[in-house]
C-alpha cells in the first residue's frame, strides 16, 4: 500500500501564481538598486496585461503607478501579491493578502529556515498563515515566477522569450541563468519558477502542474532534494512529459551545503540515481546538459532506434561525436555498400564516404542535403556537424529521419545560422559531445 | 506472515539465521540443507546426514557479525572436525558472552560468482534494494545498484546490468555466464518479500553464489523495525 502523501495543489490554486490578473509588489521601491524596485519593474516592462499596484507606505507613486500603503489600500480585486519585505512581517502580510482576497502569494524575502531555529520559527508561522488564509505561497527566500507566455516576470533579470520548457528550480540563479541561455539563443522557456525553501508549492505540485500546462513540452528541474518523496514519485508518475532533473548534493560535502542552502536533504545519490532510472527521468549531470537535455526533449522527436549516421565538415568534431555516441548507446553504423557508391559519384573526389562521413573543410550545405537524402531510410537519425563557416545550413535541414544539428567553429556565420535554426524549431547543439550526448536521450 | 517473521516480532529481535533461511525458502528462495543443533554429537550427525563438506555457524541473538566474532568455520570435511568446530565457536561466543541458541550446520556450497542483494531504508524513499558483487566491488568501488520497492521484471534485470562489474557476470577469462535469470528472481523475491512484510527494516544477503545454473544464499541476516516491547 502506498503511504499517504498530502495531494497536489489544484490546477486553479496554481494558475494565479503564473496566470493572474493583477498583481500587487508589497515591499516596491523607489530605489533603482533595490529588488523592489526592479522586480515592479521588470512586470511593468515584460509588458504584464493587467493592474499592478505598488505597495509601500512611504512612496507617493513609483515608476509613475500611485502607491498604497498596505494591501487593503487598493481599491481593486488582487489575484497575486509579490512579496519582498523583512521576515518577521511576512507571515502577518500573507494573512492580510488572503482576508482581502488574494490567492496567491510569491515571496521573495529570505530570513527563514535558511537561517537558522528563528528563522525556522517564521517559516513555520508562514506555513500556517498560507493555510488558514488558503493563499498558496512560492518561497519564501526565492528569485520568483517568470511566464513569459502571459506575461508576467515578477523575477529578475527581465526575460521575456516564450518557449517550450518548464524551469523549475531551487536555485534562483541556476534557474535564471537556464533562463537566460534561451533567451540568447531565441528559443526562450515556458515559465520559470524559484521554488526557494518550498513552505507551501514545492515541486511535485509543479510537475503536477505543467504536465498539464499546454505551453510546456519538458519539465526541466535543479533540485538538491525531493520534499516528500511519495508526492514527488506520485507526481512523477502521472507525468507524461520529459522530466530532466539535476540533482546537486552527491558529496558528502554537496549535501552539507545543500541543507544550509535551502534546508534541503540531500539523500544518497546512489538511491536517487536508481530512483531516476526506475520512473524514466532524464538525469542531467551538469547545468549544461540539463539544459541540452530539455532543448533536445523539447524540439526533436524520440529515436526509433540507435543507428546513427555523422556526416561533418570537421574530422575532428566527427571523432569526437562518435566516442560519445558508442559510450552513450548509440550504434554509429555502416554506411550500406549501395548508398556509399551512390554518395562517391556526386560528391567531389576528397570525402570520405564512410560513417561518419567527412565532406572536409569546403563543405557546402547542398553536400550535406544530398547526403541526407542517400542515406536517410537507413538510419535512424543523422548528426549534421557544421565544423565551418557555412551559410545557409539552415535551409538544408529537416525531415526524415531525426536530424541533429551541430554547429561550431564558424564564427558570425555560425551565430546567424543559429538563430536561423531556432527560429525554424531546430534546436542547435554548441559542441559534438553536447549534441550527441542529449540525442542518446531521445532513445 | 511466515512462521519465523512471527516469533522473532513477539520476541522482540531480529531473525536468527535458520529463521532467515525458513523465510527465504517460504518464498521458494534456494538455501543451503541445514540443521540447527546444540551438541557436538547433534553437530556430527547433521553433518553426516546433510554430507560433507559442511560449514558451522553460530546462532546467536546478539551476534550479528559472526565472522568478526569467531562464530564461522568453514569447508569441514570430517566428524573430528566438526565436533571440534562446535566446541570452538560454541566457546567464542560465551567469552563474549552472547546468549547462544544453537549452531547452524549447512552444506558448503560450491564456489560461484559471489553478488549481495540486500535491502536497506532510504531516509526519503523507504525500502530500496540493492544489488552488486561481493568482495570488494561493492565495498570499495561502491559498485552498486538501487531501486525502490516494488520492482518490476525490468527494474530487476536493468539492476543487475547497469552495475560496472557486470561483464564478470557474463564469464570472463573461461569462466561460465551466471544464471541472471535466477539472480533477476531473486530480486523480485527480495522486493516481494519486503513488500509482504513490512516488519523487515534490512535484508542482506551476503553472498549469494550464482552458478551456470542457479544460486545459492550462503548468508543471510533480516532485521526487523525496533518496536516498543508488547506488554
Amino acid at each position: 500500500m502506498p503511504p499517504p502523501f498530502p495531494s497536489f495543489k489544484s490546477k486553479e490554486a496554481l494558475q494565479v501564481l503564473f496566470r493572474p490578473s493583477s498583481v500587487a509588489v508589497i515591499g516596491a521601491s523607489t530605489a533603482p538598486e533595490k529588488l523592489g524596485y526592479q522586480i515592479f519593474k521588470n512586470l511593468l516592462d515584460a509588458g504584464f496585461p493587467g493592474k499592478v499596484h505598488p505597495i509601500n507606505p512611504k512612496a507617493p507613486e513609483i515608476l509613475g503607478c500611485p502607491c498604497y500603503s498596505n494591501i487593503d489600500a487598493v481599491p481593486d480585486q488582487v489575484d497575486l501579491a509579490v512579496i519582498i519585505i523583512p521576515a518577521p512581517l511576512v507571515a502577518d502580510t500573507i494573512r492580510r493578502c488572503g482576508s482581502r482576497g488574494v490567492k496567491g502569494t510569491i515571496v521573495i524575502s529570505g530570513g527563514f529556515s535558511e537561517t537558522g531555529p528563528e528563522g525556522e520559527v517564521l517559516q513555520e508561522q508562514l506555513v500556517q498563515a498560507a493555510q488558514e488564509s488558503k493563499v498558496a505561497v512560492i518561497g519564501p527566500n526565492c528569485q520568483g515566477v517568470n511566464n513569459p507566455h502571459h506575461p508576467l516576470c515578477a523575477s529578475w533579470p527581465l526575460l521575456t522569450r516564450r518557449g517550450r520548457v518548464a524551469v523549475i528550480s531551487q536555485s534562483g540563479t541556476v534557474g535564471a541563468a537556464l533562463m537566460d541561455w534561451a533567451s540568447q539563443e531565441e528559443l526562450g522557456v515556458s515559465t520559470f519558477v524559484s521554488l526557494g525553501n518550498r513552505a507551501d508549492v514545492d515541486e511535485a505540485d509543479l510537475i503536477h502542474y505543467f504536465a498539464q500546462d499546454p505551453n510546456t513540452e519538458t519539465i526541466a528541474i535543479y533540485m538538491e532534494g525531493v520534499k516528500a518523496a511519495p508526492k514527488f514519485l506520485e507526481a512523477v508518475r502521472q507525468c507524461q512529459k520529459p522530466l530532466v532533473i539535476l540533482k546537486a548534493g552527491r558529496t558528502p560535502k554537496g549535501r552539507k551545503a545543500a541543507e544550509s542552502h535551502t534546508r534541503s536533504l540531500a539523500g544518497r545519490d546512489e538511491v536517487y540515481e536508481g530512483v531516476f532510472r526506475q520512473f524514466s527521468i532524464h538525469r542531467a549531470n551538469d547545468l549544461e546538459q540539463l539544459y541540452d537535455f530539455s532543448k533536445a526533449l523539447s524540439y526533436l522527436p524520440r529515436l526509433k532506434g540507435p543507428r546513427l549516421l555523422i556526416i561533418t565538415s570537421s574530422g575532428g568534431s566527427a571523432i569526437l561525436a562518435t566516442d560519445v555516441a558508442e559510450m552513450t548507446g548509440l550504434d554509429v553504423a555502416s554506411l550500406p555498400d549501395q548508398v556509399a557508391q551512390r554518395l562517391r559519384e556526386v560528391l567531389p573526389k576528397h570525402c570520405i564516404v564512410g560513417n561518419p562521413l567527412d565532406l572536409t573543410g569546403d563543405a557546402t550545405a547542398q553536400m550535406y542535403r544530398q547526403v541526407v537524402e542517400a542515406a536517410a531510410s537507413h538510419f535512424d537519425a543523422i548528426a549534421l556537424i557544421f565544423g565551418d563557416p557555412i551559410p545557409g545550413a539552415s535551409e538544408v535541414v529537416g525531415g526524415d529521419p531525426l536530424q541533429l544539428v551541430i554547429y561550431l567553429g564558424g564564427a558570425e556565420v555560425e551565430r546567424q545560422e543559429r538563430l536561423l535554426f531556432h527560429r525554424k524549431g531546430i534546436p542547435v547543439f554548441p559542441t559534438p559531445e553536447r549534441g550527441i550526448q542529449a540525442l542518446s536521450h531521445l532513445l | 506472515m511466515a512462521l519465523a517473521l512471527g516469533r522473532a516480532i513477539q520476541e522482540g529481535r531480529n531473525l536468527l539465521e535458520p529463521e532467515a533461511y525458513e523465510l527465504l525458502a517460504s518464498y521458494g528462495v534456494s538455501v543451503p540443507s541445514h540443521r540447527l543443533v546444540s551438541s557436538a554429537e547433534e553437530a556430527e550427525a547433521a553433518a553426516t546426514e546433510i554430507g560433507y563438506p559442511v560449514v558451522t555457524k553460530i546462532v546467536s541473538p546478539d551476534i550479528l557479525h559472526k565472522t568478526e566474532a569467531g562464530g564461522v568455520l568453514l569447508n569441514l570435511n570430517d566428524a573430528a572436525s566438526v565436533k571440534a568446530a562446535y566446541g570452538q565457536i560454541t566457546e567464542h561466543a560465551r567469552q563474549g558472552k552472547a546468549a547462544v541458541r544453537g549452531v547452524l550446520i549447512s552444506r558448503m556450497a560450491p564456489p560461484g560468482t559471489e553478488v549481495i542483494v540486500g535491502l536497506t531504508q532510504d531516509l526519503q524513499f523507504g525500502p530500496v534494494v540493492m544489488f552488486g558483487l561481493g568482495g570488494i566491488f561493492v565495498e570499495v568501488y561502491q559498485d552498486a545498484s538501487f531501486r525502490l520497492i516494488p520492482l518490476a521484471e525490468r527494474d530487476a534485470a536493468a539492476m543487475i546490468h547497469e552495475i560496472k562489474a557486470f561483464p564478470l557476470l557474463q564469464g570472463v577469462r573461461g569462466k561460465k555466464p551466471a544464471d541472471l535469470e535466477a539472480l533477476t528472481h531473486l530480486l523480485l523475491k527480495v522486493s516481494q518479500i519486503a513488500q509482504e512484510n513490512p516488519e523487515i527494516s534490512e535484508m542482506d544477503l551476503n553472498p549469494v553464489l550464482v552458478y551456470e545454473k542457479g544460486l545459492s544464499v550462503v548468508d543471510a541476516r533480516v532485521l526487523l523495525h525496533q518496536r516498543a516491547p508488547t506488554a
